[in-house]
């Protein structure tokens, strides 16, 4: 049950973006199109759980001196191989992600994680935590880039990033002349991440708000 | 002294490991990136001339004194420049080809631009494709007003092209 709980705080209770507020650069930047947020939010659920699982089986033999380079080294390997792999087999995701996938290295997601979580827990646990936390920023991610695509440019296109001809999905909801284009840049990016850092916020005041009140009852 | 050994040596396992996957990884994929970096730049070519066959464009192998192209090919009477200019955010990749003789702007295909959506991008877009198309690549060029940051180099980059025509022949 407690493996359950861990891996759940990270959906919305510790969301990694919008309660802990960790990975914020890359949120505002890819969370133009649900294409790339689908993209970035894998990228980094694998990267995430490889790092945690292979952090917490050198956790032993780490010293602890210099336990932060050796993160850092083994994290970069990681996102450098998943880089590659996205270059060789998904291009299209490549071009539209550019620099941000190679960025990945300092998202303090994972770093944080392995510092955080894996360097202390099994295994197993960290593994949950890795997908508990990389499902929780997809989550974010997936909620910024659909209410900025669907307002900058009045539909979802998503695609499949193997073979950009293959159309997933496609759907026209505002008509063209009522999009609102400075949701596809950075002020838009902002302004989003604030609307719903602002409503997960609300969401736990009130979680806590009513656990409070069963408890006065209790009393 | 034992313990700036051990730690030095700890480190230096870890990275030769991580370097050994890197290396197994390139290797993996090397040949695919090269492979698909090689067809998006014929698709590009065939979309700008779309009878020719993909192996008539040929290369030019000329070391130009020039930053901004980045290759050149040859089809028929015209040149084909692969340009890269700068630009608001990620610059403008475009194709251009300019006649031999005439050194008339043929066709212009914009490859990909990090301009904003309705700005700059309008670079890629076909108006500006039709002003290009047919005009002299070393007279007077119009830019884009209100976009001139990604419109204003790719025009520069047109007239830098001509003037490298000649030295190509």
């Amino acid at each position: 049950m407690n493996r359950f709980e861990n891996f759940k705080a990270g959906l919305i209770k510790d969301n990694p973006v919008f309660s802990l507020f960790l990975g914020i650069c890359s949120t505002l930047a890819i969370t133009t199109t649900v294409n790339n947020a689908i993209g970035m939010g894998v990228s980094v659920i694998i990267v995430l759980i490889m790092s945690n699982v292979i952090i917490s089986c050198v956790r032993k033999i780490t010293p602890d001196e210099i336990r932060i380079p050796v993160y850092i080294v083994i994290i970069a390997t990681l996102v450098k191989i998943i880089q590659m792999l996205i270059q060789a087999y998904a291009p299209s995701l490549n071009t539209s992600l550019g620099v941000f996938i190679p960025l990945i290295v300092v998202n303090c997601i994972i770093l944080g994680r392995a510092e955080a979580f894996a360097s202390k827990n099994g295994i197993l646990d960290s593994a949950l935590d890795g997908l508990g936390m990389g499902l929780g920023y997809t989550l974010a991610v997936l909620a910024m880039s659909f209410i900025r695509e669907l307002i900058s440019t009045g539909g979802i296109k998503v695609v499949n990033p193997f073979n950009e001809a293959q159309v997933w999905l496609n759907l026209h909801i505002i008509p063209e002349n009522f999009t609102i284009s400075i949701f596809g840049s950075s002020v838009g990016a902002f302004i989003t991440f604030a609307v719903l850092a602002a409503a997960v916020g609300a969401y736990k005041q009130h979680v806590t708000a009513k656990e409070e009140a069963a408890a006065k009852e209790e009393k | 002294m034992n313990k700036i050994v051990h730690l030095g040596l700890f480190l230096a396992i870890v990275s030769a490991v991580a370097g050994g996957a890197l290396a197994f990884a390139n290797q993996m994929t090397a040949p695919v990136i090269a492979e698909n970096n090689e067809r998006q730049e014929k698709e590009s070519l065939l979309a700008m001339y779309p009878d020719a066959n993909s192996n008539d464009f040929k290369l030019v192998n000329k070391t130009l004194d020039s930053k901004t192209v980045q290759k050149v090919y040859e089809y028929k009477n015209v040149y084909i420049f692969n340009m890269k200019v700068s630009g608001y955010k990620d610059g403008t990749v475009f194709l251009v080809s300019i006649d031999k003789d005439s050194k008339k702007i043929d066709k212009y295909n914009a490859i990909s631009n990090g301009d904003t959506k309705g700005l700059g991008s309008q670079v890629t877009e076909a108006p500006f494709k039709k002003s290009l198309e047919g005009k002299d690549a070393t007279g007077q060029l119009d830019t884009i007003s209100g976009a001139t940051v990604s419109s204003g180099p790719v025009v520069s980059g047109i007239h830098e092209a001509a003037k490298l025509v000649d030295q190509l022949k």
